[in-house]
């Protein structure tokens, strides 16, 4: 059972997503491309979700590459901008692995979206069709878990390769897991930092150096 | 799968286990890797390869602390004689999380941390994020904001192409270049300074406008750079275009051509430098850079000497952006005229209580976009496509901030682009794609 974390403050007159956004780009007016998708894909487009301008397709986890692939091939979205991931907190549907792409020809932008369970973390690679798609996998891999199927080279991007976790998940608290990654010794022959954020845990950092005696120390306030 | 290494008198626990199946994973993608060198027809890939492999075969560490790799950097390079056979590219020692501390942070808290990735343009990098925040929750910045943020972030592209001209030449042989472009680096400081109050990390924006006006000693200096320094960046042009040593080291090493820099994902002067015409100055237009004029340098060869032409060019073109935005600058307020968008005057802080709650409620809630909205926006930073994506639950902070460092795609495209040239050009082509491990290690 996810707890949930904040209380949610949103003023009343924030803007809305039907009110026009300062900041909206022509780019991402792409209601032709969501139309020639829903006709090649039908069942596969999940949803559409519009804010700030921006189309957001929802598809079916397994018909990614495909999309990809039409969008690629047919659409002129040969330029993979942005892959990420992120962590909904969600009993269902728990992650989330967006896809920005551009058609630098026509000026567009679209983001696609996939959801992917916590039982099922595997997904489709684009790795074969976007070559620019491979660090981008590895680091949503490295940050949330999710199984790219079909890459080529899924290692860890920045965390080492015996990490136990995955640290962008919501439940991967801010300051760490004591001991989960070692750390050089603070003083030559001390021995590892197994927590860096010792005194946020509760415990007494280690010093890197030796303090020296204070006259005004314990012992000899009495004095 | 993991193998430890026995030390004496050592026990294994107290060991970095990571270290040995970290190298053991490189070794085994560079096995792995597939051969792009020979599907590239480099004729150096054709010739007779030793069947002794002891001969000619070696694995290459270079970095991470290595003055040529532009920060910690690790190039793991298969070497087949002089020639590089194969590449990896190990990054992650710079990596602190940011984009998991800024979903513990407001909005406006998160800014300092901008500062700290691309650390050599900090200015874009905070008008990148007040931009993204901005769409996301619908504020509107005030004219004149805008205009100060765009003379802003190109001096912020000037101050970052000095560096990487400097450095560049640095590592191709030439350290005089280097304290000339810093000369030019400490003027831009100086703007900062007297324009932010900080020289390096200047966190100056602030979301829905700005900080501070710019004072006129700012503009002064401002005016007076602009004026000076396409003298001497046409001086350096002339100086360096006919440089037998700098062309010789440049031309014709790391080609990408367009459909290649597309597949890759390679943004900024890199793409350009293939021929393609992506810079989201005009391809998405943000502040006001679809009302003054300026040229996109575009160059189709691809290769090092390209991106240097890009570059240069590109500082020529800021420079006449600064100038044309500086005739333009109107007068007005700097910040958003809304106590749920923006931070209050300071006159307002002082003198009423109503100013005094809502810096308060700014600094301890801030903006709060509405629950489930998501949105990206993208900046042409120094280095190419700065974006970020950030979706919100509806509180200040935001539940998940997405960063597309521009560094981070090209080093990708780089440890393709190494593959088939001799190790000598491997700084020559880490300058030429300009990396900054800040940003590329996030």
């Amino acid at each position: 059972m996810h707890e949930t974390l904040k209380f949610h403050f949103t003023p009343v007159d924030t803007p809305q997503p039907d009110q026009a956004n300062p900041h909206a780009k022509a780019s991402t007016e792409v209601a032709g491309v969501v139309e020639a998708l829903r006709g090649e894909f039908g069942e596969a487009i999940l949803d559409l979700m519009v804010y700030a301008g921006e189309h957001t397709v929802y598809v079916e986890k397994k018909r990614i590459a495909d999309v990809c692939a039409f969008l690629k091939d047919q659409q002129g979205f040969a330029y993979l901008v942005d892959l990420g991931g992120a962590d909904r907190f969600t009993d269902e549907d728990r992650f989330e692995v967006f896809y920005n792409l551009v058609n630098i020809d026509a000026g567009k932008r679209l983001r696609l979206k996939v959801r992917v369970d916590e039982d099922d973390l595997h997904v489709p690679s684009v790795t074969p069709l976007f070559r620019a798609a491979n660090w981008n996998e590895r680091e949503c891999y490295d940050m949330l878990g999710v199984i790219f199927d079909g890459h080529p080279d899924l290692r860890r991007m920045y965390m080492p390769e015996d990490f136990e976790y995955y640290p962008q998940r919501k439940e991967f608290p801010l300051l760490g897991i004591p001991g989960s990654l070692p750390l050089p010794p603070q003083t030559p022959e001390g021995d590892l930092t197994m927590d860096p954020f010792a005194a946020a845990h509760g415990s007494k950092p280690v010093k890197s150096f030796e303090e020296p005696p204070s006259e005004f120390s314990d012992e000899n306030s009495e004095i | 799968m993991s193998t430890t290494i026995e030390y004496a008198g050592v026990e294994s626990e107290d060991l970095f286990s990571f270290w040995p199946r970290h190298n053991e994973a490189i070794q085994q993608r560079l096995e792995s890797k597939h051969a792009w060198l020979e599907e590239r027809h480099h004729p150096e890939a054709q010739h007779d390869r030793a069947e002794d492999a002891l001969e000619h075969q070696m694995t290459l560490n270079i970095g991470p602390q290595h003055p040529a790799t532009h920060g910690v950097l690790r190039c793991v390079v298969k070497l087949d004689g002089e020639l590089i056979e194969k590449c990896v590219l190990d990054i992650g020692y710079l990596h602190r999380g940011i984009e998991k501390l800024a979903e513990s942070k407001t909005y406006q808290e998160f800014m300092p941390y901008t500062d700290r990735m691309d650390y050599l343009a900090p200015y874009a990098n905070n008008v990148a994020w007040c931009l993204a925040v901005e769409k996301l929750a619908g504020i509107e910045v005030p004219e004149r904001a805008q205009w100060i943020r765009m003379i802003m972030c190109e001096l912020a592209r000037i101050s970052s192409h000095l560096l990487w001209l400097g450095v560049g030449l640095m590592d191709a042989g030439a350290v005089s270049v280097f304290l000339w472009t810093f000369q030019g680096r400490e003027d831009l400081y100086n703007i900062f300074d007297e324009m932010t109050g900080a020289r390096f990390t200047v966190s100056h924006s602030r979301i829905g406008g700005l900080a501070s006006d710019i004072s006129p000693r700012a503009l002064d200096l401002i005016r007076d750079f602009v004026d000076r320094y396409p003298a001497i960046v046409q001086g350096w042009r002339k100086f360096l275009n006919r440089n037998r040593i700098w062309i010789g080291r440049n031309e014709g090493v790391g080609v990408v051509t367009a459909e290649e820099a597309i597949a890759l994902g390679l943004t900024g002067p890199n793409l350009r430098g293939s021929g393609v015409p992506y810079d989201i100055r005009r391809f998405e237009p943000y502040l006001k850079y679809d009302e003054v004029d300026f040229t996109i340098p575009l160059r189709t060869e691809g290769d090092c000497l390209a991106r240097y032409h890009v570059r240069m060019e590109e500082m020529l073109e800021s420079l006449k952006i600064i100038e044309q935005c500086l005739d333009r600058l109107p007068e007005g307020p700097i910040r958003a005229d809304d106590a749920k968008q923006a931070y209050p005057t300071k006159d307002e802080v002082y003198y009423s209580m109503e100013g005094l709650i809502h810096d308060f409620m700014y600094t301890d809630t801030g903006v709060a976009p509405p629950k489930g909205a998501a949105a990206y926006h993208a900046i042409e930073s120094p280095k190419g496509e700065l974006g970020f994506y950030l979706e919100s639950d509806g509180t200040g902070n935001p539940w998940r901030a997405r960063i597309n460092a521009p560094s981070y795609t090209n080093l990708q495209g780089l440890e393709w682009m190494m593959e088939g040239h001799p190790v000598a050009d491997i700084v020559v082509l880490i300058g030429s794609i300009d990396p900054v491990m800040g940003e590329a290690d996030k």
